[in-house]
């Protein structure tokens, strides 16, 4: 098989997990799980449109959690139960992991190449997150000045 | 209502938002949920202020009485979105129908007594750090390992966890010993790469949606709370890479 499409079905099978590990209702869990597999497959379209790690992360961030806006609004549900499971592949543990090896093995350059994708990743998603409450809150504030 | 009945509701709704906080809800639905539930039992005024760690709320109602209470909280959060979700529905249905104490504090008991289906967590676990160790380029047998593995980590989440001052030390334990017990068997078995399964379990461990979060929280304006778990799940990194740099260079890969 593909490397992309086995990413793209443990994306959804291990966010599947994510929700279970946090009691998310049973009703809720494919489509949480479902989120982490298109997330994924946004953030690997952008990586081959040739967009920087940074750049991908946030554009992933934005749909993750509109994505969970809209479920929300939908099922009548909080929007976390949603965001959670959509984006967990995103959580940089493999970057995490290589960044400490490298650490314990002494190579500067790929300590410090590892730790900065791991902190791209993760300032790349809560900036994509921000835009959407930013957004959400300043509609909310107008439809009520109306 | 009477000065006690006041007291009742004050009480009510700080123990509501320190189950809504502790299943695992955001500062801000906890702050929005306790203010709209307080303006629903005729609250003139609500003041919220809610941090990771304590919940201040003054109600304001007719004839000048005004109550403030606060909450410490000490226990740590384990999520759990069927509560959440729960709590949610009540506060909502509170803020649309003319709600009742005795009704509130009835069902708030019956939801605080739910609890998480231990097999829901294990499975959860085992297929969430062997789908990942297999997502991050690790093969079938490395997945399956990472899953055994994961058990072991909710074991020890339910035996240990509730032992440690903390989480941080916990989380430096908790990545000692299974980074030990890994590289130790696949010094054993040489089919299996030490390293994907190691990034499976990481998935458990890091606080990664915390981090993401309290960033987010800090980015639109809750600085407090947002800066306290970002120090904690900071911390909470950092000793998980301690644990597993010791266990490699103590066992190597």
């Amino acid at each position: 098989m593909k490397p992309v499409i086995i990413q793209l079905i443990t994306a959804f099978i291990g966010s599947m997990g994510f929700a279970m590990l946090f009691n998310v209702n049973k009703k809720y869990i494919i489509q949480g799980a479902a989120g982490g597999l298109i997330g994924w497959a946004i953030y690997l379209i952008c990586e081959s449109a040739g967009m920087s790690m940074f750049v991908s992360s946030v554009i992933t961030g934005i749909f993750c959690s509109a994505f969970a806006e809209i479920m929300a609004r939908i099922m009548k549900a909080p929007a976390i139960i949603f965001y959670i499971p959509a984006v967990v592949p995103l959580i940089p543990g493999s970057s995490l992991y290589y960044t400490v090896s490298n650490a314990v093995a002494g190579n500067a350059e790929l300590f410090r190449s590892f730790g900065f994708a791991t902190i791209q990743y993760t300032f790349g998603i809560a900036a994509g997150i921000t835009v959407v409450s930013a957004v959400i809150y300043m509609v909310g504030k107008t439809q009520n000045n109306h | 209502m009477n000065k006690n009945e006041y007291n009742r509701l004050v009480d009510l709704l700080l123990d509501f938002g320190e189950a809504m906080l502790l299943s695992g809800g955001e500062v801000s639905r906890v702050e929005d949920s306790i203010a709209r539930m307080g303006r629903a039992f005729g609250a003139l005024e609500t003041d919220v202020f809610v941090i990771t760690s304590s919940i201040v709320l003054t109600l304001c109602f007719e004839d000048s009485v005004r109550i403030t209470s606060t909450r410490r909280i000490v226990s740590s959060v384990s999520t759990d979105f069927i509560k959440l979700e729960k709590l949610n529905d009540l506060s909502r249905k509170c803020a649309d129908k003319n709600p009742n104490i005795d009704e509130l504090g009835n069902k708030l008991g019956e939801i605080k007594k739910l609890h998480v289906r231990n097999n829901k967590f294990y499975i959860g676990s085992l297929l969430a750090a062997g789908g990942f160790a297999i997502f991050f380029g690790g093969s079938v047998p490395d997945g399956v390992a990472a899953g055994v593995f994961a058990l072991a980590i909710c074991l020890l989440q339910q035996r240990v966890a509730p032992k440690c001052p903390n989480s941080i030390i916990f989380n430096f334990i908790c990545s000692a010993v299974i980074g030990g017990c890994i590289c130790l068997i696949a010094g054993l078995l040489p089919f299996l790469h030490s390293d994907k399964i190691i990034i499976g379990d990481i998935m458990l461990l890091i606080p990664g949606i915390a981090i993401t979060n309290s960033v987010r929280d800090m980015l639109v304006g809750n600085m407090l709370s947002g800066g306290i778990k970002f120090i904690e799940s900071l911390l909470c990194t950092g000793a998980l890479s301690l644990g597993f740099m010791l266990a490699i260079s103590a066992i190597g890969v």
